[in-house]
């Protein structure tokens, strides 16, 4: 047990473990001390003398953010000395840059003003310095205005403790100190990840959001409704604190504090912080029917659903099931995947159905069944515990951010070489080694890879039995290097990553869409190969990580929703196709697939402008911010609850509304009562280990 | 005091706590039969021979030489002056041309904006045009003010609280949760 200190801070006694800081001690028994550049979630600094108090009645006032507290310490936190002193900092703060909270997007939100307001600062007794400072709108996401910045270092921390990226620091000296990124670039050209932690930990209005700025959409931030839920957008299930005004989510926050045994500390990034902020545009809140001429015509409810009936039974009972098809997006949550299968398939007995990351399931499941061996994946969290990364044709930085940050920060924080095969924005900077191809290239650079490493364990088996030793192997791997067109000094390159590979102890491979979308799947067996061959963990847990391009695409895949969708299935000249779809429009790799259809019914939350000529009936649906939905990790291993955080668009009736709905029309008695029912089942199945097809 | 002489005098501002003020609505009614306003943009009374005050208010910060010198000759002849808003208060909106020599900001006022049309780029000078300082100061940079009440406007109950005040004859400190800056 630790060491107890017993200590009096304004004439209340007070017992706290040895080591705790006079600020901590403080507030475990409620007494309150003003801080500005201390955050509970990063390392104390003791920068701004905010938090100054008196200890012992010494002359000298000491920050208590970094005091350790010593046995027999009296402490006064507030007397109008120590007041006048906070005062003095304070009005120093405002007059050395230039905060003008009336044109400020922060105001309200803001720690600098706040401290003013309780500390009745109103005026200031010094004059303004009235330099200028510059300002960077060069990023897509935040805005850094070093105007507003009080220089309290709280963002270079984060960037460093929480985001592990090192991009922020400190530019020179005295009235010039700037924090900066990197080596005095801007935003965007700097090797900055958007990832926010800075705008969440920043004090003023010096890094702010570009959504959401103006004081109409934001209002008070008394009125503000702080809504716990996770990021549904790609596997990682990160928890966030949705501040919700108005049926307007106006920040996203990443929970710093309170992160479980998750490794990230609890970092969003710029999808689940800013992409999810953007607009997509005008939605869709009345069902659609093209008339005869082409033209888009709004519907009742019940005739459009009446339609997609009556059209698909139609098909159906003239052309089989197998001509009816059932496509959903991988972004859904696992109560709309489940419920959309099981009323395709038993309710329309459609002949497939089918998700929009068809051809990446294809690929893994094939190797699954080659394979034949009930292998597991590896949880993205083993990434801190790993000696070596292999990123074959993933891209984390895209599907993954957090991820991506995770990577980075093995090779700042643990030096973990790490060896990046294909193509990549983000690390390769930082990578041990890097071939930058992709295709066939990649997966004959793959097969070369596997082949020396299995053939290095051959020469030291052999070795070990002290028998000549093969060279007709070495020839077989520069064939295949030459195919995949790598140049003499990468060779020498590649030698050194299988060395590395082989030496490593417990590699990662992290294995994304440009080797499992491969047409052929043995690029992905090869990889998988390459785990095996450094041995499974504990519970025949491969080594090994597939990066999967929706936010829910394990709970799709767990559900066997695999079949169609990206080109491969071929849909017949007579065919009609149900898609459900969580996303703005569809990728023209997604349109491909689609042919020429009989019917094409979508229910989606915006308009598809790219299927306007093809479909024949629209639905609108929630976006996955209005509904409850759970969402299946990455690795498959855990269910996270998304909570409803916004009201859909008046009019718009929830998927479990929607397709109850279209049962009924079809007379079609599915087995889930209530909602709950639905839910339950979802979690249950997706749970199963790799279900059956 | 007998009824307590005030005036209140717009500066480089936006007239917004004026507008603040005038929002008091009926409790206006009141406050002014217990005051005698004497010039004010509200009264419009263009006499500016300082009788004896009581109260000064003065809303806007100091940006030409005209304002420097009303705010001199209103501190000299009232008892309190109170700094309405954040302009008189902070520099306010305002200080955002101190940033860029006096120059420029002229052009860009008289000559490039938008609305106007100056072939010839004049910029006006004329001896009853009051030249602009270099900066847009805060009025306690110029002259010593008694009454802080910032706020962009201070709303209509802030600036009744510290007149009432003034007039109770207190000098208000406003509590914290009247403080605002926006």
């Amino acid at each position: 047990m630790e060491k107890k200190v017993k200590l009096v801070i304004d004439e209340k006694e007070i017992i706290v473990d040895e080591g705790t800081t006079v600020l901590d001690a403080a507030r475990q028994s409620g007494i309150t001390i003003p801080t500005l550049c201390h955050h509970p979630a990063l390392s104390s600094w003791g920068g701004c003398r905010m938090c100054t108090v008196e200890v012992d009645g010494a002359p000298r006032l000491v920050a208590s953010c970094v005091m350790p507290v010593r046995e027999g310490m009296e402490v006064v936190t507030t007397n109008e000395r120590i007041l006048e002193s906070r005062r003095t900092v304070l009005e120093f703060l405002f007059a050395e840059r230039n905060h003008n909270c009336m044109f400020c997007p922060q105001s309200g939100d803001c720690e600098l003003q706040k401290l003013a307001y309780e500390l009745g600062m109103d005026h200031l007794t010094v004059s303004f310095s009235f330099n200028a400072f510059p300002t960077d709108v060069t990023s897509d996401y935040l805005i850094i205005d070093h105007n507003r910045c009080i220089l309290c270092g709280r963002c270079v921390r984060a960037c460093a403790e929480i985001a592990g990226t090192y991009v922020l620091n400190f530019h020179n000296r005295g009235p010039k100190n700037l924090v900066g990124l990197d080596l005095h670039e801007s935003r965007q050209e700097s090797t900055c990840y958007s990832c926010g932690a800075c705008l969440q930990v920043c004090p003023t209005g010096a890094i702010y959001n570009r959504y959401r700025t103006h004081y109409a959409v934001k209002g008070h931030r008394k009125d503000w409704k702080p809504v716990e839920s996770l990021c549904p957008q790609c596997g990682l299930l990160c928890p966030t604190t949705s501040h919700v005004h108005d049926n307007t989510v106006i920040k996203i926050e990443g929970k710093l504090q309170g992160n479980g045994d998750r490794p990230d500390r609890g970092q969003l990034c710029y999808k689940g912080r800013f992409e999810a902020l953007k607009s997509d545009g005008k939605r869709l809140v009345r069902p659609m029917v093209r008339e005869k001429d082409g033209t888009w015509k709004e519907a009742k409810w019940k005739t459009a659903l009446a339609l997609i009936a009556e059209r698909l039974t139609a098909i159906g009972g003239d052309h089989g099931g197998n001509a009816l098809f059932g496509l959903a997006s991988a972004g859904l949550s696992n109560e709309e995947l489940l419920f959309f299968k099981d009323l395709m398939t038993t309710g329309f007995s459609a002949g497939r159905v089918g998700s929009l990351d068809g051809d990446p399931f294809q690929g893994v499941s094939k190797a699954w069944e080659i394979k034949g061996e009930p292998l597991k994946e590896a949880s993205w969290k083993m990434i801190p515990q790993s000696d070596f990364m292999v990123l074959l044709g993933a891209n984390p930085y895209q599907t993954q951010p957090v991820l991506s940050t995770l990577v980075r920060r093995s090779i700042f924080e643990r030096h973990i070489p790490v060896a990046v095969l294909g193509e990549m924005d983000c690390l390769p900077l930082f990578a041990a080694f890097h071939f930058p191809v992709k295709g066939e290239k990649l997966a004959l650079l793959i097969k070369a890879f596997r082949a020396d490493v299995e053939a290095r364990a051959k020469k030291s088996s052999r070795k070990n039995q002290k028998s000549p030793q093969g060279r007709g192997k070495g020839a077989d791997i520069s064939s295949l290097l030459k195919g995949a067109g790598l140049p003499k000094a990468a060779q020498q390159a590649f030698v050194e990553m299988v060395e590395a590979f082989v030496k490593a102890r417990h590699p990662l491979l992290l294995v994304g869409e440009a080797v499992t979308g491969l047409k052929n799947p043995s690029a992905f067996q090869d990889a998988v190969s390459l785990a095996q061959s450094k041995g499974p963990l504990a519970g025949n847990v491969l080594k090994l990580i597939v990066l999967k391009p929706y936010g829910n695409s394990a709970g799709a895949w767990k559900l066997g929703l695999s079949s169609n969708g990206n080109g491969k299935a071929k849909v017949q000249p007579k065919g009609g196709l149900l898609f459900l779809s969580h996303q703005k429009d569809l990728d023209s790799r997604a349109m491909a697939g689609l042919g020429k259809l009989d019917f094409l019914g979508v229910i989606s939350p915006y308009f598809p402008e790219s299927l306007a000529r093809k479909a024949h009936v629209v639905i609108p649906k929630p976006l996955g911010m209005e509904a409850a939905g759970s969402y299946t990790s990455l690795d498959g291993r855990e269910t996270g609850v998304m909570r409803k955080i916004l009201d859909p668009p008046e009019g718009v009736k929830d998927s479990w509304e929607t397709l109850n709905a279209l049962a009924d029309q079809i007379g079609f008695r599915h087995k889930f009562k209530t909602w709950d029912e639905l839910s339950k089942k979802a979690v249950e199945a997706t749970k199963s280990r790799r279900s059956a097809k | 005091m007998g009824v307590p002489k005030v005036a209140t005098v717009w500066f480089e501002g936006c007239a917004g706590c004026h507008m603040s003020f005038l929002d008091l609505d009926e409790d206006l009614v009141s406050i002014l039969s217990k005051i005698e306003l004497t010039f004010s943009p509200i009264t419009d009374f263009k006499d500016y021979a300082f009788p004896e005050l009581d109260v000064g208010i003065i809303e806007g910060g100091i940006g030409n030489e005209e304002h420097l010198e009303l705010a001199q000759k209103l501190r000299k002849h009232c008892k309190i002056l109170v700094a309405w808003g954040d302009c008189a208060v902070f520099g306010g909106v305002n200080t955002l041309r101190n940033w860029i020599p006096k120059a420029e900001v002229l052009r860009r006022g008289y000559v490039e904006t938008e609305s106007t049309v100056n072939v010839n780029g004049v910029i006006p000078i004329h001896e009853e045009l009051p030249p602009l300082l270099d900066k847009v100061l805060p009025v306690n940079q110029v002259v010593a003010v008694d009454v802080h009440v910032p706020g962009c406007p201070p709303s209509p109950e802030v600036l009744a609280y510290s007149l009432v005040s003034i007039l109770q004859g207190r000098t208000p400190i406003l509590p914290n949760e009247m403080l605002h800056f926006d």
